[in-house]
């Protein structure tokens, strides 16, 4: 322990190295059901000429790195390390937010910005982003678009991977490039900024799409040390309402038909157990909330921007209400006693620092994987029988679906709460959790993002694609020590 | 060296005796100019070498048959598809030519909204099926009659449509993908058996390998089938039309507009374009009839529109003081084309379109608004289906500067750059004197808007010695004007790193002299480790940019 604390103690200096047991224990386990170990200690880094010394440090002595960024509370297990004597890299304390360019919509930040320093700093500019589903106030940006988490506007998303642009990287094996546009030309974002270069496309620079090999990887190939993020000129008009169903079925042909015609800003579906999680303040609210709100709900944005703002919104608001009238369903801006708007309000900003879907019971345990649309309704439905059977209360599962990538997939995701002190019901949570993953895999779910046991259930499906990722692994990371044991260790 | 009988009769196993040929007949015509760009009819003095087989496969898995022989044997192979461009055709002695045209069929999912297409599924079948369930394509500028799968798997794939559909990237879902050795990779939700939705992951996205910015020009493998995303078509299930050929016109309804939209200058023009990137309105934006020459455009569209035109008909209409006055108009010009979705979409992005041009000083041609030029230009623009135009003035063009950089960088220095083309035009007459700006490209070549992709046609004719390399040096010298500038590489010299101007590859020695002098080396020598580990037995050429040692 001496040994390593005084090698990471010369790189980042005294102060930023932990050893505390108790601190690292915080770090060793998450709030998911996915087991984790105490890391060997945590480093605090500031720069990327820190991280590329700890990583060469750690190739010289086969020391596992597991790279965080976010603050704590973590729910998806990636972050604990899944190997003993792991080194924590905590890139939280790059706070900088290293330009913002207002006409090209563009802005490069450090991993430890949060979605709350973003969008102020945005706001400023008269920019905004598109953000995942009410994320917790210490989330990092940077984790989040790699981890490619779904944005509430599918419609700008012209990938799947964005608003992510170009990134710094240092790989595993210690070599540090930037990816994308920003990788064609000299190493030195202000000499780009002076040539006007944004770190705009992310693709390459040449036949090989390195930012792919980041996102989606759970840090197992590198540690990126800024990003760039392509963002929104802030509405000036922006409008919100709820379509109700009772089935789900209504709302997928209104999604469909919606989204079919680049209609709307944000839009997602959610069922009332959702809805009532997502907007109420205590754990009392929730059943009452519930019961007040119709079954199923799609949520729809319309936002004007710059050009004739109002003209816009109440163009697709009068299109969508008859896209919605056309599926026998109606467009109110409020339903069940909650507005459409603030919805909008507590799903589009960031919120406390624990997730909001710890609200009813203390904890909670989420299933996502991406499908199609028309793909759903079997996934609910076979979710609430499952339930059923294994004594999870099924009107407890909350369900959120959100287009991604144009509306090409959605983001499938169920909500289980359940109380943590409570050693049966946790049980019982994480069987259902299980047995519902495995299910799902059976189905044909996609875990596009497979943390935890949904990378063995995914990733053993496909021998050549994994064999590829091993070779890819081999190459970037050839000692492996980029947060070993995630990914099924490949 | 030819091949040995067992080897031909080992392919001929794969695919039957009707879908290979060593005849010399056959093998000549799979041979074109080596160009310097990534396709159009450029300066050359030699042609690509001459394949020992052309090689016909009909499914995945004789294409798997095909690549395995190759590894067994040490052979390099190079599929294609449409060959419009010389990036599709083979560049060493002991190769075999795929020509990939027996496999063609197009799935498309309409609810979910894109196609599976095989290699020679081409832009214009894609559209005409897509459009039957009010969807769309898009067609890169190489036009309608080029294979989707080529543009996804091969080159970059961006066009006129790309503002509101993206760019191939972009577009590209879950594809199906013979690897150099062999192996077949499925990407993304194919992999698992879950569909063609999604192209990315599960975790990092082993579709990393198979193209990025730019695809991998058939140096990577061999894409089987590819799921691309289609788009809303708010029109008819076919583009109805009029008139005769070749000046066919689009009877689209009226949520169909096509303006020219033109600007005082060119701060006003990036400034403008960014608006419209910005404003999300537009289903098309391109700037095309520029191709032809700043003095000479309308003429060239008068010509164009007349059945009976004729080039030599240009003389007269250049001195047409009406035509004159109204390419004078249209000096600094953009083709647009809105799509309403309804009538109040229709309705709301005219009324954005008119708020960008007065925000900026724009107008809107009026004589592009003749509703007999508005229709020819629905039809040219939706379909891309005249890129016979392209090589009309001297049989053969060259792009050129491809001022590719963001809107406002490459606005800036439009003029400088048509002044140095129209010196060289006046000076020299090996290239066609068309006024100097001869700028056409896209308004991005990323969706929602970005960096742009133009190119000065440069009209020279390919079969004149003199003009070929008269071309050649004009562009060593805009070469040079852009590395004064700092703008990069010249469009006329994208693809000089990749195949040696004798029609070969390079050696590894010679890529990395190139490469070792990148600004970030270690993009060309991840390459090569990629490389290295999915094609260990390198057979497939040097279009895959490598570098071996940093
Ligand atoms: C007139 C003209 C205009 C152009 N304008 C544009 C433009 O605006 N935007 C743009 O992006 N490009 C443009 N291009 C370039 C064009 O996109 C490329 O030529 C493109 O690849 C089109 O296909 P092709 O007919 O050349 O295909 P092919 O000759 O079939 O192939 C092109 C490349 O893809 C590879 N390839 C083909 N099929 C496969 C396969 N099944 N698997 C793996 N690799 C494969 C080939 O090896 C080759 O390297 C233009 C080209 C021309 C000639």
């Amino acid at each position: 322990m001496e040994k390593i604390q005084d090698a990471l103690t010369r790189i980042v200096g005294a102060e930023n190295v932990c050893g505390d047991p108790k601190v690292l224990s915080e770090y060793s386990q998450d709030k998911s059901f996915a087991p984790g170990l105490p890391p060997r200690c945590a480093v605090r880094v500031h720069n990327a000429g820190e991280v590329g010394a700890v990583v060469k440090w750690a190739n010289e002595t086969r020391t596992p790195l597991v790279s965080v960024s976010s603050q704590a509370p973590h729910y998806k297990g990636d972050t604990a390390p899944g190997v003993p004597e792991a080194v924590i890299v905590d890139l939280s304390g790059m706070k900088k937010i290293l330009s913002i360019n207002r006409k090209y919509r563009m802005a490069v930040i450090e991993p430890g910005v949060t979605y709350g320093e973003l969008l102020k700093a945005l706001a400023g500019e008269g920019l905004t982003l598109s953000v995942p589903l009410a994320t917790r106030a210490g989330k990092s940006v940077v984790a989040s678009v790699l981890e490619t988490e779904p944005r509430l506007n599918a419609l700008h998303q012209w990938c799947d991977l964005d608003p992510l642009r170009c990134v710094e990287v240092t790989w595993g094996d210690g070599n540090r490039m930037f990816t994308g546009e920003a990788g064609g030309s000299v190493m030195d974002l202000e000499q780009q900024w002076k040539e006007d270069k944004w770190q705009w496309e992310p693709a390459g620079p040449m036949m090989l799409d390195f930012y792919r090999l980041l996102t989606g990887a759970q840090g197992t190939m590198g540690i990126v040390t800024w990003a760039s993020v392509r963002c929104e000129i802030m509405p000036q008009a922006h409008k919100a309402y709820i379509v109700p169903a009772r089935k789900l079925e209504d709302l997928v042909d209104f999604a469909y038909n919606v989204l079919r015609l680049r209609f709307s800003d944000e839009f997602f579906i959610m069922n009332n157990t959702q809805m009532a999680y997502l907007m109420a303040d205590k754990a009392g609210e929730v059943d009452g909330l519930k019961e007040q709100l119709p079954p199923w709900m799609a949520v729809v944005g319309i936002a004007g921007r710059e050009i004739l703002p109002e003209e816009r919104v109440a163009a697709q608001e009068a299109d969508i209400s008859e896209i919605a009238q056309n599926c026998g369903l109606k467009m109110p801006e409020a339903v069940g006693g909650i507005s459409a708007e603030a919805v909008l309000r507590k799903a589009a900003r960031p919120g406390g620092d624990a997730s909001w879907k710890e609200i009813y019971k203390g904890a909670f345990q989420d299933i996502f994987f991406s499908t199609t649309l028309d793909q759903t309704p079997k996934f609910i439905q076979a979710m609430g029988s499952l339930s059923s059977q294994e004594g999870y209360p099924v009107c407890d599962v909350g369900v959120y679906l959100q287009p991604e990538n144009m509306g090409a997939s959605y983001h499938c995701s169920f909500t289980l709460p359940y109380r943590a002190d409570c050693a049966s019901e946790t049980g019982k949570t994480r069987e259902l959790f299980v047995k519902a993953s495995m299910m799902f895999s059976r189905m044909g779910a996609y875990y596009f993002r497979p943390y935890g046991i949904w990378s063995r259930l995914q990733l053993n499906k496909d021998a050549q694609g994994y064999q590829v990722l091993q070779r890819l692994k081999g190459i970037f990371d050839p000692n492996g020590i980029m947060n070993p044991g995630k990914l099924c260790n490949y | 060296m030819a091949l040995s009988r067992e080897i031909y009769q080992a392919f001929e196993a794969v695919v039957g005796a009707r879908n290979i040929s060593e005849d010399i007949g056959i093998c000549e015509s799979y041979r074109a100019i080596p160009c310097q760009t990534s396709d159009h009819r450029g300066p050359f003095k030699q042609k690509t070498p001459l394949p020992q087989a052309v090689i016909l496969p009909g499914s995945t898995k004789e294409v798997q048959g095909i690549v395995r022989l190759c590894n067994k044997y040490g052979i390099q192979f190079k599929a294609s598809t449409t060959f419009w461009s010389v990036m599709g055709y083979i560049g060493s002695d002991y190769s075999v030519q795929l020509d990939m045209r027996r496999m063609r069929r197009i799935e498309i999912d309409p609810k979910n909204m894109y196609a599976v297409v095989e290699p020679y599924a081409i832009g214009a079948v894609v559209q005409a099926e897509a459009m039957k369930y009010g969807l769309n394509i898009n067609i890169p500028g190489v036009g309608c009659s080029s294979s989707v799968a080529a543009s996804t798997a091969g080159w970059v794939g961006f066009g006129p449509q790309t503002i509101f559909m993206g760019a191939a990237t972009e577009n590209m879902l879950a594809a199906e993908w013979v690897l150099p050795d062999g192996e077949v990779l499925r990407t993304g939700s194919l992999g698992a058996g879950s569909g063609w939705f999604c192209g990315d992951g599960p975790g990092p996205s082993t579709r990393a390998i198979l193209r990025a910015k730019q695809g991998t020009a058939g140096s990577m493998g061999i894409c089987t089938r590819v799921a691309v995303r289609l788009h809303p078509w708010p029109g008819p299930a076919y583009i109805p039309s009029r008139g005769m050929a070749p000046a066919y016109k689009a009877n689209l309804p009226d949520n169909f507009k096509a303006y020219t939209l033109c600007f005082p200058s060119w701060d006003a023009y990036a400034e403008g374009l960014n608006l419209l990137h910005q404003a999300e309105i537009l289903y098309l934006g391109h700037r095309q009839f520029t191709m032809f020459g700043r003095d000479i455009k309308t003429a060239m569209i008068k010509i164009l529109n007349d059945p009976d035109g004729q080039l030599s008909d240009l003389e007269g209409y250049v001195n047409d003081p009406e035509l004159k006055k109204a390419n004078e108009d249209m000096k600094i010009d953009i083709q647009v084309i809105i799509a309403g979705m309804t009538p109040r979409d229709t309705e709301y992005k005219e009324k954005a379109l008119d708020r960008v041009l007065e925000m900026v000083g724009g107008w809107k041609s009026e004589f592009m608004m003749d509703p007999e030029i508005k229709d020819w230009v629905l039809m040219y623009l939706l379909r891309m289906g005249h890129k016979n135009l392209n090589y009309v003035m001297c049989g053969g063009y060259e792009g050129n500067f491809g001022l590719s950089g963001n809107v406002f960088v490459s606005s800036s220095v439009m003029e400088e750059a048509s002044a140095l083309k129209k010196k060289w035009e006046d000076e020299h007459d090996y290239i066609a004197q068309v006024g100097g700006d001869s700028d056409m490209g896209s308004i991005t070549i990323m969706g929602g808007g970005g960096s742009t992709g133009w190119e000065f046609f440069t009209h020279f004719d390919s079969y004149e010695k003199e003009s070929v390399e008269g071309t050649a040096e004009f562009f060593n010298a805009t070469q040079e004007w852009m590395n004064q500038k700092k703008l990069g590489l010249d469009m006329g010299k994208w693809n000089q790193s990749a195949r040696r101007p004798d029609g070969y590859y390079f050696s590894q020695e010679e890529q990395d002299e190139m490469f070792s002098k990148l600004a970030q080396p270690l993009v060309a020598y991840y390459q090569y480790r990629v490389r290295e580990a999915f094609n260990p037995n390198n057979l497939c050429g040097s279009y895959y940019r490598t570098l071996s040692k940093v």
